[in-house]
């Protein structure tokens, strides 16, 4: 028997509601989340030192490669004081990343886990998840404002500049993906593929890597990591967080990688076809986002940071209008997906 | 480039006056990539307007300490100042001091002193390439400059017994003769550098990102560099062929020493050049190394001093002086000792009464020579800017505030 219809009636709640709260809160949400962040950190790290001649974390858990580490750390955070500047906008100060975090998390009612695990089926969840995913950096600018720090304000700034520069890009080759398939709903864009046996990152690569590239670049990852920008502004917008509510700030970004690194196994990876059964194509799903995330934070041992002018012309004159093209080109692919 | 003229003083209230476009922006001292000092930055939006290094976090007297202290004793004072750089910042010293004392090194000497300089050289410029790149953000680049150091500490140890502060040169030669092992170990280690220096071409010289942070970023002509009194890399990177080891101290005269020339004067070309140095300074050893001359490695003059007891110590490389090594007595005088360290050029002006204690001493770092070139440089650049010219002008804080 299907557990969540069990529980469904075991709880006398409709189905539909229990899927809204399972879906953002268990797979793929948060609970997947804590997990994969705990991995994907870790492994990032392990990674890391692997290329640069060290060990990484080891002895918080020896016998398992210190992969507790970040679970010790966040113990830590819980109970460190979190600390409000005396300048600081209190309220905003204290909401913003809990908003934030909160807000980056309702992405995952649109966004399926696997066949069937959704939250909400609509046939317009792929822009809606991406509506819900921009609203964060207004969030991180609040953050920045709030804080009354030079260097938070510096890093609300980037903050905005890499909001803008990146979505474009981001949002122009997700539609691109959509025109291709003729479907802004996650469900019938795997379908597709699932049905032609042609995934997206080989019907149109350029689109795939665009959004890649431009998804490194919203999630602050390296070779784009302006928005922390260490060796500058501190820890940018995050700069004045302390406690648990640091550790709110620094998944924010690992969270919108999982976000974005879903849709895209979704959009171009022909998400969980070939399997249907919700269990299997859920792993298969889950694996592929994995995969994706470990190489994007590979990249940190690898480049360094590009200089702000240089990103934005980048992604203005080359891959904006490299964007537009693969969404054009879109349009001479759509036929490989149309319905016969 | 806009430049802002800033009215005389209002530097502290440049964030919130009205009308006025300019941001003071502190950096450091708590700041991840400020080192031991603070700069404080003028933005005019994300351009650079002035730059006010505020140095002496680290002061801590050297020049004073000096002064009360018997002379060879102060050598151990004085490496403090750069104890990745030791044995460079401790020669000039010895050198002066050995005029002063009319004593000749015995010609190994000369070659081991020569050997480690290049040896702390190869350190300080891995160090100083660490640093860069970990600025940049390109975090393997740090961990592999510093776990490569470690090779040329552990060669370092090998010739002297300590890792960092060896205080190895002395009046009147070294402390301990080459160890049969090191020529091996040598050989391992030049190999070793060789092929890492080509795979750091490959990961961050001729890494695409690096590159557009460092090409044409904080470019001094050659003219502007000898104005302002740049040292070291940063002035020969401008095409100025000067370095200090051309006067041919320790046994440079001998081994037909040529500085690594550059010509853009750009950070990447400082980058560049550091890089090339450290292929030089390998070399170097190696030529040191066979034609290392026989002999004893201390002057007669203090080898006859020691007791009886502990002679046998010379049969095996080792030296044990005697307490009136302390004691030593220079004609009263005044003396310059100039040497070329890592970062560049190190000057001491010696002043002696005659006495065991130096009158005066008076150093002049490279680091504090090339404090001035964060104004300079960095005037006209985006704030992102900064921290790719600290990195590449490599400059160190304890270094400079002596």
């Amino acid at each position: 028997m299907d557990p969540l219809a069990w529980l469904a009636s075991a709880l006398g709640l409709p189905r539909w509601a229990l899927r809204a709260v399972a879906a953002p809160l268990v797979y793929p949400g948060l609970l997947t989340f804590m997990a994969v962040a705990l991995f994907v950190i870790w492994a990032e790290r392990k990674m890391a030192a692997r290329v640069q001649m060290r060990v990484g974390p080891l002895y918080v858990s020896r016998r398992l490669g210190g992969a507790l580490q970040l679970l010790a750390d966040g113990i830590r955070f819980a109970f460190q004081e979190i600390i409000v500047p005396v300048g600081a906008e209190k309220w905003s100060f204290i909401l913003s990343p809990i908003l934030a975090f909160t807000v980056a998390s309702l992405a995952f009612t649109m966004v399926p886990g696997g066949p069937g695990v959704y939250g909400f089926r609509s046939s317009l969840s792929l822009i809606a998840a991406y509506a819900i995913l921009s609203l964060v950096p207004i969030l991180v600018i609040i953050m920045g404002w709030a804080s009354n720090n030079k260097f938070t304000y510096i890093g609300a700034g980037r903050e905005a500049l890499v909001a803008v520069t990146g979505e474009a890009t981001l949002l122009a080759s997700m539609l691109a993906a959509a025109m291709m398939y003729g479907s802004m709903d996650f469900v019938s864009i795997v379908e597709e593929q699932a049905r032609s046996h042609v995934p997206g990152i080989v019907a149109n690569p350029v689109a795939a890597l665009l959004f890649f590239i431009a998804a490194l670049l919203v999630t602050d990852r390296v070779p784009f990591d302006l928005v922390m920008g260490e060796q500058e502004i501190v820890q940018g917008p995050y700069t004045e967080y302390t406690g648990i509510l640091y550790a709110l700030v620094m998944a924010l970004d690992y969270l919108k990688l999982y976000v974005l690194m879903l849709m895209f196994t979704h959009l171009f990876l022909a998400g969980w076809a070939p399997f249907s059964d919700p269990l299997l194509g859920s792993v298969w799903v889950f694996a592929k986002t994995l995969a994706l995330m470990l190489f994007a934070v590979f990249l940190r041992s690898v480049y360094g940071r590009m200089r702000l002018d240089q990103v934005a012309s980048m992604f203005w004159s080359r891959l904006f209008p490299l964007a537009l093209t693969a969404f054009a080109l879109s349009a001479l692919i759509h036929p490989v997906y149309a319905q016969p | 480039m806009a430049l802002v003229q800033l009215p005389g003083m209002v530097g502290r209230e440049l964030g919130s006056s009205e009308g006025l476009r300019v941001v003071e922006l502190n950096i450091g001292a708590q700041h991840p990539a400020s080192g031991h000092m603070r700069l404080i930055v003028y933005l005019d939006g994300d351009v650079i307007v002035r730059v006010d290094p505020d140095i002496g976090y680290v002061h801590r007297t050297v020049e004073k300490l000096a002064e009360g202290r018997e002379y060879v004793r102060i050598i151990s004072l004085v490496e403090r100042m750069t104890i990745i750089d030791a044995c460079n910042v401790t020669l000039p010293y010895v050198e002066a001091v050995e005029r002063l004392l009319g004593v000749e090194p015995p010609p190994r000497a000369r070659y081991l002193r020569t050997i480690l300089c290049e040896v702390n050289r190869i350190a300080s410029h891995l160090y100083g390439l660490g640093i860069g790149g970990i600025f940049l953000n390109h975090s393997t680049m740090y961990m592999w400059a510093f776990g490569d150091r470690e090779v040329f500490i552990h060669l370092a140890s090998l010739l002297t017994g300590s890792r960092l502060t060896h205080t190895y040169p002395v009046f009147g030669g070294v402390r301990r003769d080459l160890p049969q092992v090191f020529r091996e170990e040598f050989e391992k280690a030049k190999r070793y550098m060789l092929r890492r220096l080509r795979e750091y071409d490959k990961v961050f010289f001729n890494n695409p990102v690096i590159r557009g942070r460092l090409e044409g970023v904080g470019v001094m002509t050659a003219k502007q560099a000898v104005a302002l009194g740049a040292t070291g890399p940063n002035l020969r990177a401008s095409g100025v062929r000067y370095d200090a080891r051309m006067t041919g101290y320790a046994a440079y005269g001998e081994l037909d020493f040529e500085p690594v020339v550059g010509s853009e004067g750009d950070a990447l070309e400082r980058v560049w050049v550091r890089l090339r140095e450290i292929e030089a300074s390998l070399e170097l050893i190696d030529r040191a190394l066979r034609g290392l001359p026989e002999g004893p490695f201390m002057a007669e003059k203090f080898t006859k001093t020691v007791p009886p007891a502990v002679r046998h110590w010379l049969g095996k490389g080792r030296l044990k002086l005697p307490g009136s090594y302390v004691r030593l007595k220079t004609r009263p005088g005044e003396v310059l000792g100039r040497g070329e360290m890592g970062r560049g050029e190190i000057t001491y002006y010696l002043v002696s009464d005659g006495g065991m204690k130096p009158y005066r001493l008076r150093i002049v770092t490279p680091s504090a020579r090339n404090v001035v070139l964060f104004d300079a440089l960095a005037r006209g650049h985006t704030l992102m800017d900064l921290p790719a010219i600290y990195g590449s002008i490599d400059y160190f804080p304890p270094e400079a505030d002596r």
